[in-house]
């Protein structure tokens, strides 16, 4: 092999990544689409340390490296996220694409990426120097940016393990299989005691990063569902106000309508 | 940095080229296993289906570096399985070739989900040939070879 660095470690990568000008390779379904010439790829899909998944007292852990065909079959994993990456793209990609990878492309149609957002997950990033963890909607800084250093890799995800497991999700593409996102819709709810604790919404695919205004959540948290269907005109107002969309695969407009639609049939399933 | 060492259908090979190429051309221009077609490049129609460590990928979209110590499946090795026979009988029968440049990987799909699931229902093998793309065929008459497939070749998978 004449250049790239295969990783067996995590120690061995992050050393490889502190000293070396590496593009990360986990599972290269994007990458490879372009695989830009004179790039060095530090390949970390076999790391063990990135391939596991497990639960602890607040999160469930999703390596970096799990491939969304593992993660599907993991009873770990969250019904809402194994919905969404069941609809990833087809059989081939689900067995390469990784969490790490969807993340790291940077883009906003990332289909487990959404479900980061609207879940409220945290990343573990790491470093040869330490780690840090972060919110998921702190790591996009904007189209393509991360907030990612030369140095490090992202290590695991951090989903919420309770608390999720009621939500609305919809991907519209343009047919069944092999369909990149044209507008993706993820609302995760939740209520104590009659009054609503939890109303995330997330927009994917529609801007460059993915969409989540927790003000205009916040108009309906602590609410009843009596209280809170009083508000859902001027709820719907707010976001209708707020997204400014850009135009992609399809217009604008067409993104608009479909985010309000969805975003009001996630009430309607809940009530509101 | 040392060669990149794998196992292509059932041989050992090591290849001396550069971690960032592309599995798919390599295939084809090295070592010359020409069942494996390019259709897009970017992951988007299994024309370039392989089966690695038992798992179907889309050689398009896998670098060398990624392969390292994997074995690795093409039609070239398939052809030779008492399974390909069973696959073969079935897809002439009931004529779900017609061009056939997505055949390989479409054979080699069912392979994949044979060997998972031996006795899958309609619904699960459209689901697993999702991502390979025939122009010609309309896809029914694929689906129903793998189900006559999965039916003859009883226990075989």
């Amino acid at each position: 092999m004449v250049d790239g660095f295969i990783a067996n470690s995590l120690a061995e990568a992050l050393e490889i990544r502190a000293t070396q000008d590496v593009v990360p390779y986990a599972g290269g379904t994007d990458l490879m689409v372009v695989n830009r010439p004179g790039l060095t790829y530090l390949f970390i899909g076999k790391v063990p340390e990135l391939k596991r998944v497990f639960v602890d007292e607040q999160y469930v852990h999703i390596g970096a490296a799990v491939t969304f065909t593992e993660a599907i079959h993991n009873p770990d994993v969250p019904t809402l996220m194994k919905e969404a990456i069941s609809r990833i793209a087809a059989p081939a990609i689900r067995n390469a694409g990784t969490f790490g990878g969807n993340l790291g492309n940077g883009s906003a149609k990332a289909d487990s990426v959404l479900i980061e957002f609207a879940t409220d997950a945290k990343l573990r990033l790491v470093s040869a120097k330490g780690e840090r963890i972060i919110d998921v909607d702190k790591f996009y800084l904007g189209r393509k940016k991360l907030d990612l250093a030369k140095d490090e890799l992202i290590a695991e995800i951090l989903l919420p393990s309770k608390g999720i497991e009621n939500y609305a999700y919809t991907k519209v593409g343009g047919r069944n299989a092999l369909a990149i996102s044209r507008v993706s819709f993820a609302g995760v709810f939740a209520s104590e005691e009659g009054k609503i604790t939890n109303i995330a919404a997330a927009f994917g695919a529609v801007a460059d990063t993915v969409l989540r205004y927790k003000d205009i959540e916040e108009m309906l948290l602590g609410k009843t569902i009596a209280e809170a269907r009083e508000l859902r005109q001027d709820y719907l107002q707010a976001y209708s106000e707020r997204m400014v969309l850009t135009r992609g695969r399809v217009s604008a407009e067409y993104r608009k309508g479909v985010c309000m639609n969805l975003l009001g049939d996630f009430l309607t399933k809940f009530g509101i | 940095m040392a060669d990149i060492h794998f196992t292509l259908n059932g041989q050992e090979v090591a290849y001396e080229g550069s971690a960032a190429d592309r599995l798919l051309d390599v295939l084809r221009d090295t070592y010359r296993c020409t069942s494996v077609k390019c259709g897009c490049k970017e992951g988007e129609c299994g024309a370039c289906s392989v089966i690695i460590d038992g798992i179907l990928h889309n050689s398009c979209c896998v670098a060398m570096g990624a392969v390292n110590n994997c074995s690795i499946v093409t039609m070239e090795g398939y052809r030779e399985t008492d399974r390909f026979k069973v696959l073969s009988k079935a897809f002439g029968e009931l004529s779900a070739v017609q061009c056939g440049f997505c055949i390989p990987g479409m054979v080699l799909a069912a392979e994949a989900l044979l060997s998972q699931n031996p006795k899958p229902t309609e619904e699960e093998i459209r689901e697993e040939l999702s991502g390979n793309l025939c122009r010609c065929t309309g896809y029914n008459a694929i689906v129903n070879a793998v189900k006559n497939a999965a039916k003859e070749g009883d226990g075989l998978w």
